[in-house]
């Protein structure tokens, strides 16, 4: 029962990485693809309608982690407090600007709009990477499960580490190029004029820019978490997570190559989630990894709520997921279809 | 409140609580005004009459704009429990954790799976689906209401809980705890105040646009449904809910009533203080004028009831900030009040036929709206500065409930910096929300007639 949670927390947390990271690399993209002003709306209005239902994802992640590991949510989120916080005024403000800044067809309204959205999309990607590479280093959890960081320390990844540290940083980076890729990929799909053409050009150079630097980060993660490797080998899920990277790696290239845009927007989307499940799948049953006493790592078997907590979640959570999938094919029916610059179907963006 | 500055537990809560109190300034009226889209789709589907979906299509795009504020700010919230408030978290979760989830699964998909489709669907959709997606945000915006009292209530009222053998709690009874009694006359009583937030809005823009003779039909519209729903809300609020509540207090939190009635002494009839300033360090009311007996027959059904006073119980069982409590209760009383009275007026002279033309109510109904704001969050203050010093009440204290290792000079720097997000977001929501209404409802030009005006300037431009 507490595998299948540990799977659902993170498959959620994984849904919302996969669905807002588009969002996420379309802000990065925003200053070299869209060129107009017009392009710009385009641009929002390919990610804009669906926003806040992408960061739904996240709110029920946390609600279903206070549920069923609730030591966990209190433990990592003290400690990230200062990550967390930052994660936090990046969403609001990407969330404003994405609202507002249609609001008024104006050039210095709609400049400063696209301003912010640049800004905290950036934060959010290198923020999210850097979370990734702290959950995948560990952090400095003490006897008692608690644990406290500052920004950065030294910036190695050994001992009273920071949220920062060469390793994080390189997985902050793999995030940004990653995202940046899927977004690309994302656009391409949705999008149709020189924006599409632009985005068809710079997702084939970022993915090629994907391989090394993830080539990178599995030897940096293989120098700073060794027996990650010994533990994913051994672990069926990491190699079915490997099976579902060469499968979509493939066929996103496949995609890329013959313009295929939706085989190479669904391998994006496989790709990332294949990825984030090895990873997930390697570091179980620890879900906070102690760099200062192995043995005070916090697992999924000691955070969890009591099993008649665990019991009840399991009843009820099944079917809020499936009206969410309705709702989902509900409105991305809806929202079907390229956004073009000069035909504004879909919104006020 | 711990006036010890440098108490962390001080710092949480006054972060926790600004944000808080910030955040449920949109909600309410997102609740509130949920049910007049609603209302409005339903008589444009059967009347066929245009000016309905004017009316829908003008709220439309401010109950967006406050919906986007309020998701952003909402968010930080369920963070906060873990950021902010790890000792209750990994104490309580295996409770509050289940309604935070089920808020998520069941309300949040629901609400900003529909928010969209309500806001630009109604070409697309047909005037059939349109209302229902406004029925689907307003449930979905219900019911997240309804799991999150439902954990309020909790920590008001703990029930269907169990103390595990490490001392944390898990659920020992889900239809307990979602059915708990506190709950529902919480949300009964919520709800209605939530309405009247709408209500005195819609009235007010009403107002506004009669004062200027400007939109007639649409004014009209805005007034009757604004005063007529202000009543019914106004009155429901006080009664049965506000009541309801009152008695609860009374029943589990006695301590907590007397700190709100400033009722240092106990004894029978009891009154409730029109005017008079608690002083605590000589325990006493200062200069009461009082209504014999109305407290004893409020909370407990008969003006000889006995109300139990804080000198019953020891110090630290007092609610932490006694001042503040009882001002917050009496000011929710006293604009209750002057709603009831306010919108009864108003509805009397719509009955005649007078409403519009009496210039000196269409100001006060104007300048009424922020006062339900100020209601709402006064209210909220009374119930959990009343729930002090406990964080659920009778089981775990607030001072035992906050993150041991977040330093205050964490919390001070994040606090200062919502704050200054906030302020601004405050401003920039002020300063579109009054750009639609001076635009005011389109009555001419539908939303085609609009989408051809951007499709031509687009091209244009592209050109």
């Amino acid at each position: 029962m507490i595998a299948a949670w540990y799977a659902i927390v993170s498959l959620m947390l994984i849904t919302y990485v996969v669905l807002d990271g588009r969002n996420f690399g379309a802000g990065l993209l925003f200053a070299v693809i869209a060129k107009t002003r017009e392009e710009r709306r385009q641009v929002i209005a390919a990610i804009g309608p669906l926003w806040s239902w992408h960061e739904v994802w996240l709110v029920a992640f946390g609600g279903v982690l206070v549920a069923v590991f609730p030591k966990l949510m209190a433990s990592a989120f003290a400690g990230y407090y200062l990550a967390l916080f930052l994660i936090l005024w990046c969403l609001i403000l990407r969330g404003i600007s994405i609202e507002v800044g249609g609001h008024i067809n104006d050039r210095l309204w709609q400049g400063f709009w696209d301003f912010v959205f640049v800004s905290a999309n950036l934060l959010l990607a290198v923020l999210f990477g850097a979370a990734a590479g702290n959950l995948a280093r560990g952090v400095p959890l003490d006897a008692n499960g608690d644990f406290s960081m500052p920004f950065f320390t030294d910036f190695t990844p050994r001992g009273h580490v920071g949220l920062l540290d060469w390793y994080t940083v390189s997985v902050a980076i793999f995030a940004v190029v990653i995202l940046t890729a899927h977004g690309a990929t994302y656009l391409t799909l949705k999008t149709e004029g020189p924006v599409h053409d632009r985005c068809a050009i710079y997702a084939r150079y970022l993915w090629a820019l994907v391989a090394p630097v993830l080539l990178i980060i599995t030897v940096e993660s293989l120098e700073v978490r060794p027996e990650l490797f010994g533990q994913a080998i051994s672990n069926p899920i990491c190699w079915l997570g490997l099976l579902v990277i060469i499968g979509s790696a493939t066929a996103l290239v496949s995609g890329l190559w013959t313009g295929r845009e939706l085989r190479a927007f669904l391998a994006s989307n496989f790709l990332l989630a294949g990825l984030l499940i090895t990873g997930s799948a390697a570091i179980f049953p620890v879900m906070l990894y102690s760099t200062l006493s192995p043995q005070d790592s916090l697992t999924a078997n000691s955070v969890a709520a009591p099993h008649n907590s665990l019991f009840l979640a399991s009843i009820w959570w099944p079917i809020g997921f499936a009206l969410a999938t309705l709702y989902f094919v509900f409105i991305s029916r809806r929202y079907a279809g390229k956004v073009s610059v000069n035909r504004d179907n879909q919104s006020v963006y | 409140m711990n006036s010890n500055l440098s108490d962390p537990a001080f710092w949480s809560r006054f972060q926790f609580g600004f944000t808080l109190t910030y955040h449920y300034l949109f909600p309410q009226l997102t609740m509130g005004l949920a049910w007049f889209l609603v209302y409005w789709k339903w008589r444009a589907l059967r009347t066929g009459d245009e000016k309905y979906n004017h009316a829908v299509r003008f709220w439309a795009k401010i109950f967006g704009l406050n919906f986007a504020v309020g998701v952003v700010t909402g968010i930080p919230m369920e963070f906060q429990f873990g950021t902010n408030w790890a000792g209750f978290t990994r104490y309580a979760g295996g409770v509050i954790g289940q309604t935070l989830a089920m808020e998520g699964m069941f309300a949040f998909f629901l609400e900003s799976a529909f928010i969209g489709a309500l806001i630009w669907g109604e070409k697309r959709l047909g005037p059939r689906y349109h209302f229902l997606a406004a029925v689907g945000v307003a449930l979905g915006s219900w019911l997240s209401g309804y799991f999150i009292l439902v954990t309020n209530a909790f920590m008001q009222h703990p029930v269907g809980y169990k103390v595990g053998a490490d001392g944390l709690l898990g659920i020992s009874s889900l239809s307990a705890y979602l059915l708990n009694p506190w709950a529902w006359v919480e949300f009964a009583h919520n709800q209605m105040a939530a309405l009247v937030t709408g209500s005195f809005v819609v009235a007010a823009v009403g107002a506004f646009y009669s004062l200027r003779e400007q939109h007639p039909k649409q004014s009209q519209l805005y007034l009757r449904a604004g005063v007529s729903a202000g009543l019914i809300a106004s009155l429901l609020v006080a009664f049965p809910t506000g009541d309801q509540q009152a008695k609860m207090v009374g029943r589990h939190q006695p301590v907590t009533l007397a700190a709100m009635e400033g009722r240092f002494q106990g004894g029978s009839m009891a009154g409730v203080a029109i005017i008079g300033q608690p002083n605590v360090a000589a325990q006493r009311l200062d200069n009461p004028i009082e209504v014999p007996g109305a407290l004893s027959f409020l909370a407990y059904g008969t003006f000889q009831s006995y109300v139990h006073g804080l000198d019953e119980y020891p110090a630290n069982a007092w609610p932490d900030n006694i001042e503040l409590l009882y001002y917050s209760f009496h000011l929710m009383i006293t604009l209750g009040t002057i709603f009831i009275l306010l919108m009864a007026f108003a509805t009397f002279q719509n009955w005649r036929g007078r409403l519009q033309s009496s210039t000196w109510l269409l100001w006060v109904l104007m300048l009424a709206f922020p006062f339900p704001y100020i209601a709402n969050t006064v209210g909220w203050m009374t119930a959990e500065l009343g729930r002090q010093p406990w964080l659920a009440y009778g089981l775990f204290h607030t001072r035992d409930g906050y993150s041991k290792v977040v330093s205050n000079g964490n919390t001070i720097f994040t606090l200062i910096g919502f704050i200054g997000l906030y302020f601004v977001l405050g401003l920039l929501f002020l300063f579109l929300v009054g750009r639609e209404i001076a635009h005011g409802p389109d009555e001419e030009a539908a939303v085609e007639g609009r989408a051809r005006v951007v499709t031509a300037r687009g091209k244009e431009q592209v050109a």
